[in-house]
């Protein structure tokens, strides 16, 4: 129903070995949403589990709709993620979109991979 | 008849010779457009050892070894690291630690060790090695048991 209304201005080509493209955007929506159409990707030759967040400028959590959230992604493998961001109200808002996933762990300092991508939605009347 | 017939087909000849081919050009473009992109890729988790003192439990300690990771990016895009917030410490461990990650690059670009947000704008690869260090301060120790931190790595 949302999403029937909504304006994906983003139509990125899924590359393998990228862990997440697009990483910038800019979306139009006559709704009270804006969608955006991401492709997290893992540039490992093994499964990894990666989970897709949503933060504000702040890096506070956004309750957006994210489908799927959570999936397993095979080596050098990348799928489409939709992501669904509330305006709450106002006529625009940045968001960030964050693909993360840990593939080693187990290990004393683990490091946590973390691509971000900025985005901007306007609202339109 | 046939004389007439002959002198128009060599009227016609005469007329097509004497007109050049003519060859039209035009030219294709092209256009592209890259966007920023980054990929990052974890070579190697860091250790990190203790000081003699039992104050620092650090990567740059002697014994200890920084994580790895490799970052292929168009440039364009900023490089950081979080603040630790999940770490896990021995029950006998009670006391404050202070957790300090940074970084620093090689290959493509090279940043110094650093903890804050630098740009990377050269594009290619490079090579980050995250270090993370804990501290006690006063009379606090860290104390034997395992632990573990991790360092969030961020392309953005």
């Amino acid at each position: 129903m949302l999403a029937a209304g909504l304006i994906a201005a983003l139509s990125p080509i899924a590359a393998t070995g990228q862990s997440m493209t697009p990483m910038r955007g800019e979306v139009r929506s006559f709704t009270d949403a804006f969608a955006v159409r991401v492709f997290p990707g893992n540039p490992y030759n093994q499964r990894i589990r990666v989970e897709v967040h949503v933060y504000d400028q702040d890096f506070q959590p956004v309750a957006a709709r994210i489908t799927p959230s959570a999936f397993l992604l095979a080596g050098q493998a990348s799928r489409p993620v939709l992501v669904v961001v509330p305006f709450d109200g106002a006529n625009e808002r940045k968001v960030r979109i964050c693909t993360e996933s840990i593939p080693f762990p187990s290990e004393q300092t683990q490091i946590r991979a973390q691509i971000c991508g900025k985005f901007f939605g306007h609202r339109r009347f | 008849m046939k004389f007439a017939r002959a002198a128009m087909a060599a009227g016609l000849l005469a007329a097509c010779a004497s007109q050049t081919a003519s060859a039209a050009t035009g030219n294709v473009l092209f256009n592209g457009t890259i966007t920023a992109t980054c990929t990052i890729t974890i070579n190697s988790n860091g250790t990190m050892t203790v000081s003699s003192n039992l104050q620092s439990l650090s990567s740059h300690n002697a014994g200890g070894s920084a994580g790895s990771a490799q970052v292929d990016t168009t440039g364009g895009v900023s490089l950081s690291v979080d603040p630790v917030t999940t770490t896990t410490v021995p029950a006998s461990d009670t006391t404050a630690t202070t957790w300090t990650p940074t970084f620093a690059t090689s290959g493509a670009q090279t940043i110094a060790e650093t903890g804050t947000a630098t740009a990377l704008t050269v594009p290619g690869t490079s090579t980050v090695a995250v270090n993370l260090a804990g501290t006690k301060s006063g009379t606090n120790r860290f104390s034997a048991g395992n632990y573990q931190a991790t360092v969030t790595l961020r392309c953005e």
